[in-house]
């Protein structure tokens, strides 16, 4: 029963913050309409890099041309989910730099969860459809082979990625609160993120171990196709939750150690 | 000129002060380099000439993506809009300044502090990596593609500050869309990712009226001795054409900007 008036309470502060953020891109048409051409075209472009490239030598580490652009929609989809619900981080160094950050800390509501979900991308909302129904219209038409078992590891694989990504937004958020500088740490986790634009197998050693066992750029953006095509086996599976929920755990220690060294500065 | 040698010098500071940001930005450059030049170096891994270009010569391009980002593409422009919309403007507006040479001493501290550390990243990825290169032994051909890189710099830091001008017309955050957009045009379009050569004839003979493609693409395609002479006459001629119109379209949009400016938020 508590925990049931827990969820609605979060939902609420969430439907809240989102209709907030909503209304803010709505009032600033223009730039929303920059943004989304902006978005679209990035993932235009790279796909015409994968497709002139990838067509002109017929396979890329293996991978046919079809699954090589299977990858790259999945990375989009997960960048895309992690993006719409946790783009609060980008505004989070001025709540730590103007003392803001008080204001939430007394209130009765997780702090990482007010910060870091406080402003839901409209964008990434509208962008995220129309990958999903070209995904489906892409597997749909046999372009990959992936069994049923294949799709639900892919769901459970996503859902997994997003812990993970959770789990690095939160040490940015600590990195943030203890060095007052997040802006360049978020973009180091998106830069590294997009080396998963491409299957993870491209990297030569000791890159591709790097990516997989330090930071798990693999588990997050690559795992997940590999699982819906049946190329991953039960083994990295299991090692794909174990390891999210290892840096999902030290991600919480780091924001609570962070929080400890909060100076409260400009307040 | 002291004082914008002051600006220069100030520039140099600020990073100084943000050192982890510096760092973490030096990092960054280095993870878009490793991803590109990854992916070229599987497909090359069964393949001899791809698209014209022989292993030694795409690695070059890769890493010459890598100088001029550096060199070109890395400008504090970006902040134009910004100080606009803010009213900041008011502040140099005051003062025995001029706008456009303070934001180019910017750009031109920026450049050094990004090349010197370029220089060191580079040696140790290429001792690390040892990739094939081509190095320019034609110094005619060197001359050139220093002088298309001046060019170059100077083309990109007019396009930069002229779309940073536009906040005076849309003082809200409207300028941070345009400046998303731009990037990702540019990133694209100047050749950032791939040699625009590969691209369909007449998509790429479009390319080239356009300014971007002067940007990366062709001082790199200068270096790899890909151009006749007169190809590089050409391209020298059409950047010095955009780098009349951009400066010619920068005092336009200035004075007009300056009728509509409000200084809101001062």
């Amino acid at each position: 029963m508590r925990l049931k008036r827990t969820i609605k309470k979060y939902l609420k502060v969430w439907y809240l913050m989102t209709a907030a953020s909503f209304s803010s891109f709505i009032i600033n048409r223009s730039m929303s309409v920059l943004l989304l051409s902006g978005k679209f075209l990035r993932f235009i472009f790279f796909l015409l890099f994968l497709y002139l490239l990838v067509g002109q030598t017929k396979a890329l580490a293996g991978f046919s041309l079809n699954q090589v652009v299977f990858f790259f929609l999945t990375f989009n989809l997960i960048d895309i989910l992690v993006q719409l619900f946790l783009r609060g981080i980008y505004k989070f160094r001025s709540l730590v730099v103007s003392g803001d950050l008080d204001l939430i800390l007394v209130r009765p509501i997780n702090v990482l969860f007010r910060s870091l979900a406080c402003w839901t991308d409209l964008l990434d909302l509208i962008t995220i459809i129309p990958l999903i129904i070209f995904m489906v219209i892409f597997v749909a038409q046999g372009k990959i082979v992936f069994s049923p078992i294949g799709i639900l590891l892919y769901l459970l694989l996503i859902v997994n990625s997003f812990v993970l990504a959770l789990a690095f937004h939160i040490f940015v958020a600590g990195i943030g609160v203890i060095t007052f500088e997040v802006d360049n740490a978020i973009w180091l986790y998106r830069d590294i993120s997009s080396m998963g634009r491409i299957p993870i197998n491209v990297y030569m050693e000791p890159i591709r171990s790097l990516l997989t066992f330090v930071i798990p750029i693999a588990v997050l953006m690559t795992f997940p196709a590999k699982a819906l095509m049946g190329l991953l086996s039960w083994q990295w599976v299991v090692f794909s939750f174990v390891i999210s929920g290892v840096f999902l755990f030290g991600s919480l220690r780091f924001w609570k150690y962070a929080l400890t060294q909060y100076s409260s500065a400009s307040s | 000129m002291s004082k914008y040698f002051q600006v220069v010098r100030n520039t140099f500071q600020e990073y100084l002060v943000y050192r982890l940001n510096f760092i973490m930005w030096r990092v960054r450059t280095i993870i878009q380099f490793l991803l590109v030049y990854f992916l070229w170096l599987v497909i090359f891994q069964n393949n001899q000439v791809v698209f014209g270009y022989e292993k030694a010569q795409i690695l070059t391009y890769i890493l010459g993506v890598w100088v001029l980002r550096a060199l070109v593409l890395a400008t504090r422009t970006d902040g134009v809009g910004g100080e606009i919309a803010r009213g900041d403007l008011s502040l140099y507006l005051l003062r025995p300044i001029s706008y456009i040479k303070y934001w180019f001493s910017r750009d031109i501290s920026d450049k050094i502090f990004n090349i010197g550390f370029f220089i060191v990243e580079a040696a140790i990825l290429i001792f690390l990596l040892r990739p094939p290169l081509v190095f320019q032994a034609n110094l005619l051909l060197i001359l050139f593609t220093l002088v298309s890189i001046v060019l170059a710099a100077l083309l990109l830091f007019g396009l930069s500050f002229l779309l940073g001008l536009h906040a005076f017309w849309a003082p809200e955050s409207e300028w941070g869309g345009s400046r998303f957009l731009f990037n990702i045009v540019l990133e694209f379009l100047s050749g950032g990712l791939f040699p625009l050569d590969i691209l369909p004839a007449f998509l790429f003979k479009f390319l080239q009226i356009l300014p971007f493609s002067y940007l990366i693409f062709f001082p790199l395609n200068v270096y790899l001795g890909k151009l006749t002479t007169v190809q590089i006459f050409q391209g020298l001629v059409v950047m010095g054409f955009w780098l009349i119109v951009i400066n010619w379209a920068i005092r336009l949009v200035w004075q007009r900007g300056l009728k509509v400016y409000s200084a809101v938020g001062r």
